[in-house]
């Protein structure tokens, strides 16, 4: 019970400002991989998993975590490997980057449920990730809604879309990689958030 | 003849694409669905499972007390988590006399602290059972001290913070951590908000909770606190 809770007070983050870093990078590099969207926000998914745990789990400092993150790459760009293209492998390495940046600029607002999940992690194992990947697909149902928007929609439309997708997106991407180098992010995301709800 | 056979090459790539892409959507599909389902199962293996019983609730009519239930009771005394470090780079207080200047104004006192920002949702959610146990125990020498963090730019401006505290009715002190140095060096690298922290007579951490909820364990480890001394 408490786990569809826990995948309940997920959606309900999703709509939070605290998890608008997540949603924007994410969105911004399916948008900016045109036709690679798909493996890039899958791998900036995993990527965001793997890295928000580490960083939760008080694991960060472990060589283990480090090869647990990479073996589970590997198996994800293994399993795309007949059909992957050049393209495809440059998206889920920026997806992978990407997600490992907002994993890290990710300062969660938290309820009772993921609080609890919080608070046992440290102490928890392979369950934990597996109730963070819980968490994870309420919170970043707006990426996986995308890309499935992506998937459904004909590709005589992608066709004319993309292109302007790519550039907004890439421009979202660059402008927030500035703003974080020179620790202005949370300025743009406030404003992101302060110009949504106007 | 030239301009057909190119159209026809462009029109076979599209066309091979197409299929990559479906490919690897479909594979995508399959991966998603393997992982859903071992979350599922190591979910339902090792769930969340039932809240911690460290609380128990005492019925004082038993007792003759009167009509109310009595704050819950500890099982145990509550851990020491170590000492609380001082807030510093405070850029200013809500609600506290002007002399102020920490949690050392505060010595000797049974103090929850909690690190919030306004404009965070489940840090509203917090706040009436915050205002419950204040309303309580402030006459035994409960204090509050909100450590407001802000996230964003609107956050940080003190006009908002002062209007928001009398908007949702906090009436504890509330130092403005505006640089969330505090923030940082009381979390370190597990940050979030909000986190509640009940710090004992002596100035040691006894309590530490992460989001929502606890407010029994909270309530129980504040009375404790109270009751027993440190």
């Amino acid at each position: 019970m408490s786990t569809l809770l826990l995948l309940a007070e997920g959606f309900e983050a999703a709509q939070l400002p605290c998890t608008l870093v997540l949603l924007v990078t994410g969105i911004a590099v399916g948008m900016t991989a045109r036709e690679t969207a798909i493996p890039a926000m899958v791998s900036f998914s995993l990527s965001v998993l793997v890295f928000s745990w580490t960083r939760f789990s008080d694991r960060g400092a472990g060589w283990h975590t480090l090869i647990a993150a990479i073996a589970l790459i590997a198996a994800v760009v293994i399993l795309f490997l007949p059909p992957i293209r050049r393209l495809d492998l440059v998206a889920i390495a920026a997806g992978v980057l990407v997600g490992f940046a907002a994993a890290e600029l990710w300062l969660p607002c938290v309820g009772e449920q993921f609080g609890r999940l919080l608070m046992q992690l440290p102490e928890r194992g392979l369950s934990g990730v597996a109730l963070m990947a819980i968490f994870l697909t309420g919170t970043l149902s707006p990426v996986l809604a995308l890309a499935a928007i992506h998937h459904l929609t004909p590709d005589w439309i992608l066709e004319r879309v993309e292109p302007i997708w790519s550039v907004v997106g890439g421009f979202l991407l660059s402008g927030l990689a500035v703003a974080t180098a020179v620790g202005y992010h949370e300025t743009v995301l406030g404003w992101l958030f302060e110009w949504s709800v106007r | 003849m030239a301009t057909k056979t190119k159209n026809t090459g462009r029109n076979n790539r599209r066309r091979s694409t197409n299929d990559d892409r479906r490919v690897l959507t479909s594979r995508t599909v399959a991966v998603v669905v393997v992982l859903l389902a071992v979350m599922g199962l190591l979910s339902a293996r090792y769930g969340l499972g039932p809240s911690e019983e460290s609380v128990t609730a005492t019925d004082a009519t038993s007792e003759g007390t009167g009509s109310a239930v009595a704050p819950p009771a500890l099982a145990e005394t509550p851990p020491n988590l170590g000492p609380a470090v001082e807030l510093t780079d405070i850029d200013g207080w809500i609600n506290a006399d002007p002399t102020t200047t920490g949690l050392s104004s505060y010595g000797g006192q049974v103090r929850i602290v909690q690190y919030w920002t306004f404009g965070c949702f489940n840090c509203k959610n917090t706040l009436p059972h915050l205002k419950e146990i204040y309303n309580r125990y402030q006459p035994d020498g409960l204090e509050i001290i909100g450590v407001h963090a802000p996230e964003f730019d609107y956050e940080a401006d003190p006009n908002n913070v002062s209007a928001a505290v009398v908007e949702l009715g906090v009436n504890w002190p509330v130092a403005l951590d505006t640089s969330k140095t505090n923030f940082r060096s009381w979390q370190g690298d597990r940050r979030f908000w909000p986190r509640t922290y009940v710090i004992d007579q002596n100035g040691d951490i006894r309590f530490d909770h992460i989001g929502e909820g606890a407010y029994d364990e909270l309530e129980a480890t504040v009375a404790h606190l109270l009751a027993n001394g440190a």
